[in-house]
């Protein structure tokens, strides 16, 4: 079973996305700040990542930096979910970005492609 | 010139002599025989010195020097007269008279008389001259008074060591006449000079400087202030003191701050909405898949949480409905109990989430109280989000807690109490922690949750008193009276008097950001 890590600071968010993931036969790992999204993704390397942009102490861009200066987290495909609008500029390298509220059937749609 | 001299003696023979005389001492010498001659004389001439022999046979010259003197009081009178009746005119003349010389006169005495007449009249040329300068000086003063006092600014002369020597009539109105007391005690009840002082760098480069401040008044009103100041030299041009003018821009800012506030809202709703939103999908999401399974405990959790998003979306859209627009109070009948711990259970939420206790104590037997509920409700969330917000900032102590007390403080007032063990605040803060747009989160606040509350308490006929100490803690004390009070029904945005709001809300950047 394909692994996804989930990095937003809202609880509400996560659970949303957590129930969505797992109702659809994915394994879900939470990350409410950049500092525990490391840690879990070199702990459990994922298979993809949703990733909010703005947390509070350190912003999503800073989380993807870290991201793609370890070699085998580099390559992980991250999908930006955020609230912020022109969101999909700040991380060039996203293989998509969604615009809270999202659209679940899309989101689960790119996920299920991206992890075919 | 003190030249023209009268001489009025009915001595015709020794009135002559002395006109030679006095010709020759290059006088212009006049004389006259009655009263009528007199008085015409000194309607044509300019006369300075009258030289009299008021006879005691006849004391109609008598009355005619007492008339002469009156109506020309800077005429000088010598009065000659034989031995006889020498006492009678000093008697008479005393006040009038300013020498006396026995007849028949001797050039010594008429000389030294004549001197002494002559010094006294340009002594009091000389004093005219000052007192209609004086006169000019103290118009020019009064009307530098009225400018000083009547200029629509606040106006205070300051010290090197920020001591107000000088405060024009505005200042005293609104801040006190407080000369000797340093400025930052009287503008900002703060116990040392501001870190960034117009005056002290006026003393430094003689120029003058401008800043924007927010000052507090003696009656504790806030105002927002335009602060110049300029120079004020000695004869050496040294800098010996600053004068600083204030200009209240209160009203102004007031309304550039809603205006711009409005702006911001939009920003920051629409963000916050959007997360809202996306947890609503969720719950949605929980509801479908939970009746599509039939498992109740997805459907609960998903209830709940329609429910809690539901909840704050309505808070934040009440809160900008309140600063938008200006409403009418809603008053309903309620349980106390009822309104403290659906307050106390939003809170709860949110205190859980961040790991910090809070600790309850209502009675249950409170009765009721007449207010708002939405607003009663939204501003006790808003206080004890705030305490939660002040113990996630302090990182001097491992263990928080918020204390939330609801009592009878008396029959007709019902007491809420909110304590935590924070990180507090300082005097400034405390002052400005109601004054809309102030808080003391930066980004992560807006300054518009604590002055809502306060607006709503108020608006209530309530209070709130705030005890602070930085590092200690905070208690904010609410009292609400249990009836709708008479006279406080609407409030209209802008406002005259100095909005004011809380240090502030604090909650993730990303969300909440209206409702603190």
């Amino acid at each position: 079973m394909k692994k996804i890590l989930m990095v937003d600071d809202d609880p509400d968010i996560i659970e949303y996305l957590t129930t969505l993931f797992e109702d659809n036969g994915f394994i879900t790992f939470a990350a409410h700040n950049v500092k525990e999204a490391m840690e879990t993704a070199k702990r459990e390397i994922p298979d993809l990542i949703t990733l909010d942009l703005e947390m509070p102490e350190e912003w999503g861009p800073r989380f993807y930096r870290k991201l793609s200066q370890e070699k085998n987290l580099k390559n992980i495909p991250v999908i930006v979910i955020s609230g912020l609008s022109g969101s999909g500029q700040a991380i060039g390298k996203a293989i998509a970005c969604l615009q809270k509220p999202f659209d679940r059937d899309e989101l689960l749609k790119i996920v299920k492609e991206t992890l075919r | 010139m003190a030249n023209e001299i009268l001489i009025v003696d009915k001595d015709i023979s020794h009135a002559k002599a002395l006109g030679i005389y006095l010709e020759r001492k290059k006088m212009n010498v006049y004389s006259a025989k009655n009263s009528d001659q007199i008085f015409k004389l000194f309607d044509k001439i300019n006369i300075k010195i009258v030289l009299a022999d008021p006879s005691k046979s006849d004391d109609k010259i008598i009355s005619i020097l007492k008339d002469i003197k009156k109506t020309y009081p800077e005429i000088l009178i010598i009065i000659m007269s034989r031995p006889e009746d020498f006492d009678y005119c000093m008697a008479h003349l005393k006040d009038e008279a300013i020498h006396y010389l026995l007849k028949p006169v001797k050039s010594t005495a008429l000389d030294m008389a004549l001197k002494q007449a002559k010094s006294w009249i340009a002594l009091n040329n000389k004093l005219r001259r000052y007192e209609k300068r004086l006169k000019v000086f103290k118009r020019t003063q009064n009307l530098f008074q009225q400018l000083f006092d009547e200029v629509p600014c606040y106006i205070s002369v300051q010290d090197k060591d920020f001591r107000l020597t000088a405060t024009n009539k505005k200042f005293k109105r609104d801040f006190g006449d407080e000369i000797g007391s340093h400025c930052y005690e009287v503008y900002k009840h703060r116990g040392s000079p501001c870190e960034k002082c117009p005056v002290s760098d006026t003393f430094e480069d003689a120029l003058s400087h401008s800043t924007e401040e927010v000052v507090t008044s003696k009656s504790g009103k806030q105002y927002n202030v335009i602060t110049w100041t300029a120079p004020i030299k000695n004869s050496l041009g040294q800098i010996t003191q600053v004068m600083e003018m204030s200009t209240n821009i209160t009203q102004i800012r007031q309304l550039q701050d809603h205006l711009t506030s409005l702006g911001l809202m939009i920003g920051s709703m629409s963000h916050g909405i959007k997360g809202m939103l996306t947890a609503l999908d969720g719950g949605v999401y929980h509801l479908e898949t939970g009746l599509a399974n039939g498992d109740k405990k997805r459907t609960d959790r998903a209830f709940k949480q329609i429910k809690q998003m539901a909840g704050r979306m309505r808070k934040m859209v009440l809160e900008i409905l309140y600063y938008a627009k200006s409403r009418e109070l809603i008053y309903e009948t309620i349980p106390i109990e009822k309104i403290a711990k659906k307050a106390a259970e939003d809170a709860m939420a949110i205190a859980t989430k961040k790991g910090i206790r809070l600790k309850l104590n209502i009675s249950p037997s409170l009765g009721t109280l007449q207010v708002d509920p939405n607003w009663i409700h939204a501003s006790l969330v808003n206080i004890l989000e705030n305490a939660i917000d002040a113990c996630t900032y302090d990182r001097s102590k491992e263990k928080h807690i918020v204390k939330f007390d609801v009592f009878e403080m008396s029959p007709d007032h019902i007491c809420f109490i909110v304590k935590d063990n924070g990180m507090g605040m300082d005097q400034e803060t405390r002052e400005k922690m109601f004054t809309l747009f102030f808080t003391s989160k930066g980004s992560q606040g807006t300054g518009l949750g604590l002055f809502i509350a306060n607006r709503v308490i108020c608006q209530h006929g309530g209070t709130i008193e705030v005890d602070s100490e930085p590092g200690k803690g905070s208690c904010f004390k609410i009292s609400l009276p249990r009836k709708k009070p008479e006279q406080f029904s609407n409030y209209d945005y802008p406002r005259k008097d100095i909005t004011q709001n809380n240090a502030g809300e604090s909650l993730e950047k990303t969300k909440d950001i209206l409702s603190i």
